[in-house]
């Protein structure tokens, strides 16, 4: 998956060894489509994967996991590595969405949608404008969102304050609405990403700040809105999640966090920042969903499933070694 | 009166500093009832300690040489339950399986790091969600008790009244380690490893090993406190990860660890740590709800990441600087108006 396009910014100072580099590139990308083949027909090997059953099920899972990676692509492309809130915001905003689910549900979505985006970007503008430590800022924001939202529920679960969700449920063409809902978010990040100006500044300040600045790009916005934009990603798992289980709490998202940055690690997405897209994400939600499903159909009991997923994005991670880090 | 106060607030003194201010706090908000000032709070207090303590220390460490190991939260509970599966016939058998599980998968990650040149946060990601993973398959997925309730009584059995015998090893370690940093050559390489790399190796420091052995001893440490903490629950789970890493990166980064690398020492990090117990037990004693401590550790923290962030006093800087330009435009706009 990895493209000479990924080492542009040390295109000119390597041309000496680009022959080397190159090498290094096939060799790693052959591991790559080794690994991913070697997945698909294990895969595809697996009695009753492609049944109804489980492809609507692997469907589901994508949708909910992929909304938080679309989110934290833009994290790790801005070169903050992650967010560890993701995952609280996910839960926060299912309760925020059930509790105004009153005054409608589009409505509701909305208030949720901007209060996670508003509440994330306010994480990235201290990783933008001061350069705080974007971990440490995550991990302080995870307390505070856990706290407040214990002031707000008392710990308990928050039950819709109104109908319509069921909308939300439906399946309109036999594909589940999580899933079209799903796929937006991922073509528009994407186009968000590839097409404007907002999204080219958001990779080139991953890939060197400094240079960016130099060149006259105002960083801290550009991460406070890739921030925001994970906010408001993250919030769209935090409906749909609610949505589904027809109530809201602030352990619907636990562990969504790291299920997210697993798949944006595994779909090659650069660690440091500046290379990558949400295509991949998405990829990678899909490889760790298949790989869920397969263990899953082969009879190995439900924990197995969290151990391969960490192996592969151990391997993941091992392999960007080569794929060019500055 | 000044220079003792900066004295006080200079960096390695801050932790102990804010200790004594939390300590004096916590009895204000007490009013004297003696919730607070008593020693049954102060047991529980170090119990805390003996819970946080150890995982702090383990982060503090890879903070030290400027690294992140998010690994911890996931090694404390995996060094549980294989404390607990392992442990069944003897208790000392648990714990060394525990530890030698925590000495080798500090050993890989700091391997994979350093020779692959690799981001840390990357591999202790991986290696959290497989330490995870490893959990969920060793359990079942499922709470597992640990068939030596007497053990767990003894472990946590009041020693002096505010000490227990978890509680005593913690303070052991901490005491270790602080004299390991301050009078061995390792303890200076760990320093100048985390000052400047380049220029260590440069000056003779093998880096590589500092940087390995640091996550192996981060490894080790999360992994005792994971054992001890499961002995003394005699019970072992897979669940209840995120609860882990705010207070340990919290209490560390409050005990004067700094950011950038290079500044840090044990028993600040033991003054860090003892100030959210105090905080948490204290509140609690006090009669204030838990989410309190919470939003206090969460607000701390924000507060150092934004106070040790690079650009802020540039930030600042160019803040004043366009204040400065704006009132005095508008005076020479005023001027020019008034006559």
């Amino acid at each position: 998956m990895t493209t000479v396009s990924d080492n542009a910014p040390g295109e000119a100072s390597e041309r000496i060894g680009a022959r080397a580099v190159l090498r290094r590139i096939h060799l790693t990308t052959a591991i790559r489509l080794c690994g991913a083949t070697a997945i698909l027909a294990w895969a595809l090997a697996t009695p009753g994967f492609l049944s109804r059953l489980s492809i609507f099920s692997m469907l589901t899972s994508i949708s909910f996991v992929g909304c938080v990676a679309i989110g934290m692509t833009f994290i790790t492309l801005s070169g903050n590595i992650m967010s560890l809130a993701l995952g609280a915001t996910v839960s926060a905003a299912s309760v925020v969405f059930m509790t105004s689910l009153g005054t409608g549900v589009v409505f509701a979505a909305v208030i949720a949608l901007v209060f996670a985006g508003a509440l994330t970007a306010i994480q990235g503008a201290l990783v933008g404008f001061f350069r705080a430590n974007p971990i440490l800022v995550s991990i302080a924001a995870l307390a505070c969102i856990l706290g407040f939202a214990d002031v707000f529920t008392g710990g308990q679960r928050v039950y819709p304050g109104g109908e319509g969700f069921a909308l939300l449920r439906s399946r309109p063409l036999g594909i589940p609405v999580e899933t079209l809902i799903f796929l937006a978010a991922a073509v528009i990040g994407q186009l968000i990403l590839s097409t404007t100006r907002l999204g080219r500044e958001v990779v080139m300040t991953g890939s060197n700040r400094r240079a960016s600045e130099t060149a006259g790009l105002n960083t801290p916005a550009a991460v406070t809105w890739a921030y925001a934009i994970a906010g408001v990603a993250t919030a769209l798992a935090g409906i749909l999640l609610s949505a589904r289980y027809g109530s809201g709490d602030m352990d619907i998202g636990t562990g969504y966090e790291y299920r997210a940055i697993a798949a944006v690690l595994v779909g090659g997405n650069a660690i440091a920042g500046g290379a990558g897209s949400v295509w991949r994400s998405c990829v990678g939600v899909t490889v760790l969903a298949a790989i869920e499903m397969t263990v899953r159909l082969r009879g190995f009991s439900e924990e197995w499933q969290y151990f391969f997923t960490g192996l592969v994005v151990l391997g993941v991670v091992m392999l960007q070694a080569s794929g060019g880090r500055r | 009166m000044t220079a003792a106060l900066a004295a006080a607030f200079h960096r390695d003194m801050r932790p102990y500093t804010l200790l004594a201010l939390v300590v004096v706090a916590v009895a204000l908000v007490d009013r004297g009832r003696g919730y607070f000032l008593s020693t049954a709070t102060a047991f529980s207090v170090m119990q805390l300690f003996a819970t946080y303590g150890l995982v702090s220390l383990g982060l503090g460490l890879s903070l030290l040489v400027r690294e992140f190991d998010i690994s911890t939260a996931g090694m404390v509970t995996l060094a549980g339950a294989v404390a607990v599966l392992a442990g069944v016939d003897n208790p000392w058998l648990g714990i060394a399986a525990a530890l030698a599980v925590g000495l080798a998968g500090g050993v890989i990650q700091g391997l994979i790091m350093t020779y692959l040149n690799l981001n840390s946060v990357a591999v202790t990601v991986g290696g959290l969600l497989t330490y995870q993973g490893a959990s969920y398959v060793l359990t079942g997925n499922q709470s597992i008790s640990y068939p030596h309730m007497s053990l767990a009584l003894a472990l946590n059995a009041p020693i002096a009244g505010v000490l227990s015998v978890r509680s005593t090893i913690v303070v052991g370690v901490f005491l270790l380690l602080a004299l390991v940093m301050a009078y061995t050559r390792i303890g200076r390489d760990i320093l100048a490893t985390g000052g400047d790399r380049r220029a260590s190796t440069v000056a003779g420091v093998n880096t590589k090993a500092i940087i390995i052995g640091v996550f192996a001893a981060s490894g080790v440490l999360c992994a005792l406190s994971g054992a001890m903490l499961s002995y003394g629950l005699a019970a072992a789970s897979p669940s209840a990860l995120s609860d882990v890493l705010p207070p340990a990166a919290a209490g560390a980064i409050i005990g004067g660890v700094s950011l950038v690398g290079g500044r840090g020492r044990p028993l600040g990090i033991a003054a860090g740590v003892l100030i959210l117990c105090v905080l948490r037990s204290g509140l609690n004693a006090a009669g204030a709800s838990s989410h309190v401590h919470d939003i206090a550790t969460g607000f701390i923290l924000l507060a150092v990441a934004v106070a040790d962030a690079p650009d802020l006093q540039r930030r600042l800087t160019e803040w004043r600087l366009r204040r400065r330009e704006a009132s005095r435009s508008f005076e020479r706009i005023s001027n020019e108006a008034a006559p």
